[in-house]
């Protein structure tokens, strides 16, 4: 502690690090360009939005009666999914983390599966299970049943978002030591007593961090509402009606502005509460060699018994969707058939569309994420809270409010950029920049700076210490969040839904309008095209990279 | 009831291929400050895990108080331990964290907190009842984890190297507070360490591991002066290690010197001596009525209480020898290295040293 605060009294604030900035143009220019960027990118979009609709427009959002319950629904439905699949990915994350259940690295990878393709697949497979004419309910039961709503919706987005919750939660268990549990049961405590006063205790931070960010992304969603909702309208395809049926760009802005409240309220409670309250940096590194087994034999069939279920959910729906992608027509005709396949994959552009528009994301974010948190990280410099604020910004606005934003801006003027592919990338840039910036971040936090003062005093300067020294002990942190980025962005849905164009349409919109209009089997060979399509990415990108990231441990 | 607090019968442990504990019987008797002292990864902390409960052996009994407790989970134990990283609850306060095995134990209130109260007295962390850990230093987050395994009274006190996240100067307070405070309450301890100093100036037994075996089990002063095998007495401090070979008597014959050792050592069979550098001394001309063994001094280094010497004899060996209070004389050159014969200490080449 002592040599830390001898070590800290070098001169601080923003005099002293205006002076060190002006002594180093290359640096400064770096910050102004970077400052540039988030002025017209971010700042520039959001406050135009804001400006659009008028007073009129506010008034009837407010008092509309289909907004207000448009937004009612939104609240609701999210909040009944976000519940279900945060208790669902606990219990998973927590039988694969704590028990001796048999199959944990089968559990595993399944449940990973669902996030090589978009969120709306779920919805798709619900309507070929258990819609109208659903293969469930209408061919093998003969029911005439109808669970298009409310019901449907809470059933498709508690298992479209279950991955996300077991992945964030299965972090957040990871983090807590061994060792307080093993010390736990050293004192007596046992079963649910442990449970209750420790694993829960120590893991609410992080959970409720995951249910602001499950909460975020079924508030956004906007595909599974369109296909499965029916009437039960959510302020996401409430907006898009407005915009792209109505062609009300004021109402459109409006309402996105509504979904963008609860989702910045979130993004600080998360950001300055729960931060600060998390115990996961003070607990220590977990010892090697001791797997914790906290749960008793009942419990552990039970969970084993629970985790089967959702596996074999997650496999019926990825089933019934490579079914209808190779079949004449499901249910009907159970002919083998490559026609769906070569019509939505092959002779279709959106695969390679998206697949360029998601390398360029995949690559600015990484590249411009590095330099990012090199500056925010390394450097000090007057805005450097402010640079971090608006890099981690994007991570709580939903997609249909960037993309919104987007063409609102970047319709006309010297910047116009309506229907082209750079608009779509930038969309895809600005929801992904959180992530590459995060994970940078986080992989040089753990470099010492020791490092690279050591490169210095070898002799090696700045640039020659970074590429060095700095970018192979990044590798990994880098290779994951450029696999991610490239994922996320080919299955999003929300963020490209207003983006897009007749001249650059992309798969995952592709997948949603063709379950919307009864293509079903078309839709379903599309998104097997981009499961295939992330799949072969990444193997390209393991092969050139050399690395040892297993996907499936991300 | 048995004389012994704890026993370990024929225990056996396999990590996969690797067989990490091997054949290990002991006996602590009450009230025993007992040490796992070895080079890391010979099984100690394994050991004591397996007493905790964290591990099962393969094979082999563990009897705490006469009961057979080596299926028992964990928690159904009343061993208390001491992590290495404390692994202290970061979510309660130090009241919470000392108290928190006896809430499991259904300990009434009142009760709860007379002993609480005792504990954190003996732990001098009165007033501190109120803190989180991450608002302690090191030292204070020591003292709690300690206290809160005192509180729950344990058949034996387990400390999985306490010590080792502390600074030197603290190191050295602790252990002795430690010490006064297990033999003040009579508690069956066991301690592992890889520090030689802590094991020996704390305990009544010291249990010498290597590679999953015991080498030695004995107090300090038989650790440190009569060695079982060569393992132990170039482990601890440091000594200088003769090879020897028998003739049917008590006389080994080291280049000019004769040795009388404890036992007559058979005709051909190999020995190894064990001389500490602090019984040696340095004499230009053969002492009588000693061992006289004629070197060169090739180097030597100055350590505070002591001038170490490096002598080389005529069979090559570099004998370490430690000369203390030496003023300001230092010697150079050809001398003669004499100490008497019982500072010499026989060790019979055992099988387990020969295990590489």
């Amino acid at each position: 502690m002592s040599e830390k605060t001898t070590a800290g009294r070098e001169q601080t604030g923003w005099r002293s690090e205006l002076k060190v900035l002006l002594r180093e143009p290359p640096l400064l220019i770096s910050i102004l360009v970077v400052f540039a960027l988030f002025g017209l990118f971010i700042i520039y979009p959001f406050v135009k939005l804001l400006f659009i609709p008028s007073a009129e427009d506010w008034q009837l959002a407010i008092t509309g009666k289909e907004f207000v319950e448009a937004f009612r629904n939104t609240l609701f439905s999210s909040l009944a999914a976000t519940t279900t699949a945060i208790i669902f990915g606990f219990i998973y994350a927590y039988a694969i983390n704590y028990t001796n259940m048999p199959c944990k690295r089968f559990f595993q990878v399944v449940a990973l599966l669902p996030t090589m393709a978009p969120s709306v697949v779920t919805g798709l497979a619900f309507i070929m299970l258990f819609g109208r004419r659903g293969f469930i309910t209408w061919n093998i039961l003969h029911l005439k049943v109808d669970l298009y709503g409310a019901f449907g919706l809470w059933v498709v987005q508690t298992i479209a978002f279950f991955p996300l919750a077991y992945i964030t939660i299965s972090g957040v268990l990871k983090s807590i030591s061994p060792n307080l549990e093993l010390a736990a049961q050293n004192l007596g405590a046992k079963g649910w007593y442990l449970f209750r006063t420790v694993t829960l205790k120590l893991a609410t931070p992080g959970l409720a961090s995951a249910f602001l960010l499950v909460g975020i992304n079924s508030l956004a969603d906007f595909g599974n509402p369109m296909l499965v909702g029916g009437n039960y309208h959510v302020l996401a395809t409430e907006a898009y009606t407005q915009v792209v049926g109505a062609w009300n760009l004021p109402m459109g802005a409006t309402l996105s502005v509504f979904l963008v409240v609860p989702t910045i309220l979130v993004f600080f409670v998360q950001r300055y509460y729960l931060e600060k309250h998390s115990y996961v940096t003070v607990t220590g590194k977990p010892v090697a060699g001791l797997i914790r087994v906290t749960a008793g034999p009942a419990a552990t069939w039970a969970m084993f018994a629970f985790c089967l279920f959702l596996c074999s959910t997650i496999i019926l729906i990825l089933g019934v969707v490579c079914l209808f992608a190779f079949t004449e027509a499901f249910g009907y005709d159970f002919t083998f058939t490559m026609k769906h396949f070569i019509e939505g994959v092959m002779q279709s552009a959106v695969m390679k569309n998206s697949w360029v528009a998601a390398m360029s994301t995949a690559s600015i974010t990484t590249i411009f994420g590095i330099a990012l948190a090199f500056l925010t990280i390394r450097k000090q410099f007057p805005g450097r809270v402010l640079m971090d604020f608006l890099a981690m910004l994007p991570v709580s606005l939903p997609g249909t409010f960037i993309g919104m934003a987007l063409i609102l801006a970047f319709n006309d003027g010297p910047l116009a950029m309506t229907g082209t592919l750079w608009i779509i990338i930038l969309g895809m840039t600005l929801r992904q920049l959180p992530v590459g910036y995060r994970q940078a971040v986080a992989g040089l936090k753990q470099i010492e700076k020791s490092l690279e003062q050591a490169s210095t005093n070898l002799g090696a300067n700045s640039f020659t210490t970074f590429r060095k020294v700095i970018l192979p002990m990044l590798k990994n942190s880098l290779s994951v969040s450029f696999v991610y980025s490239f994922m996320k962005s080919m299955n999003t849905l929300s963020t490209v839904i207003f983006l897009i164009s007749p001249e650059w349409n992309l798969a995952s919109i592709n997948i949603m309008s063709l379950s919307d209009h009864g293509f079903l089997a078309t839709a379903s060979a599309t998104a097997v095209g981009m499961v295939l399509t992330i799949l072969i990415t990444f193997g390209i990108v393991k092969l050139i990279l050399r690395d040892q990231i297993n996907i499936f441990d991300l | 009831m048995s004389e012994y607090v704890l026993e370990l019968k024929d225990i056996n442990k396999y990590f996969g291929n690797s067989h990490v504990i091997k054949n290990v019987n002991m006996n602590i008797p009450k009230g025993a400050f007992v040490t796992f002292l070895g080079p890391s990864g010979c099984g100690k902390t394994t050991l004591l895990r397996m007493i905790a409960g964290f591990y099962e052996p393969d094979e082999g009994q563990i009897l705490l108080n006469g009961r057979n407790i080596e299926r028992i989970p964990p928690y159904g134990r009343n061993t208390a331990m001491v992590f290495q990283e404390y692994a202290l609850f970061p979510h309660m306060s130090v009241y919470e964290n000392v108290s928190y095995g006896l809430n499991v134990k259904g300990v009434g209130k009142d009760e709860i907190k007379k002993r609480v109260t005792e504990a954190l007295e003996l732990m001098q962390l009165q007033g501190m009842e109120n803190r989180y850990p991450n608002q302690m230093s090191g030292g204070q987050q020591q003292r709690v984890a300690v206290a809160r395994a005192l509180v729950m009274n344990p058949e034996a006190l387990l400390l999985d190297e306490p010590l080792s996240n502390l600074d030197a100067k603290l190191r050295e307070s602790v252990r002795v507070e430690l010490r006064q405070i297990q033999q003040k309450m009579g508690l069956t301890t066991i301690y592992v360490t890889h520090d030689q100093s802590e094991a020996l100036s704390m305990s009544d037994m010291i249990v010498v591991m290597r590679k999953g075996v015991i080498h030695q089990i004995g107090t300090a002063h038989e650790i440190y002066f009569n060695p079982k095998t060569t393992f132990v007495a170039d482990f601890i401090g440091t000594t200088n290690l003769l090879k020897v070979t028998g003739d049917g008597s008590n006389i080994v014959k080291y280049l000019e010197g004769s040795i009388k050792v404890y036992k007559d050592v058979p005709v051909g069979q190999g020995c190894v001596l064990s001389v500490r550098p602090e019984c040696l001394h340095l004499a230009t001309e053969p002492v009588d009525g000693v061992v006289n063994i004629a070197g060169e001094i090739t180097d030597k280094m100055f350590l505070g209480e002591k001038l170490r010497y490096f002598v080389k004899d005529t069979a090559g060996l570099e004998w370490i020898v430690d000369i203390f209070d030496p003023g300001k004389k230092e010697m150079a050159g050809k001398v003669y290295i004499n100490f008497p014969s019982e500072k010499a200490w026989l060790i019979e080449e055992a099988e387990i040293d020969k295990e590489e």
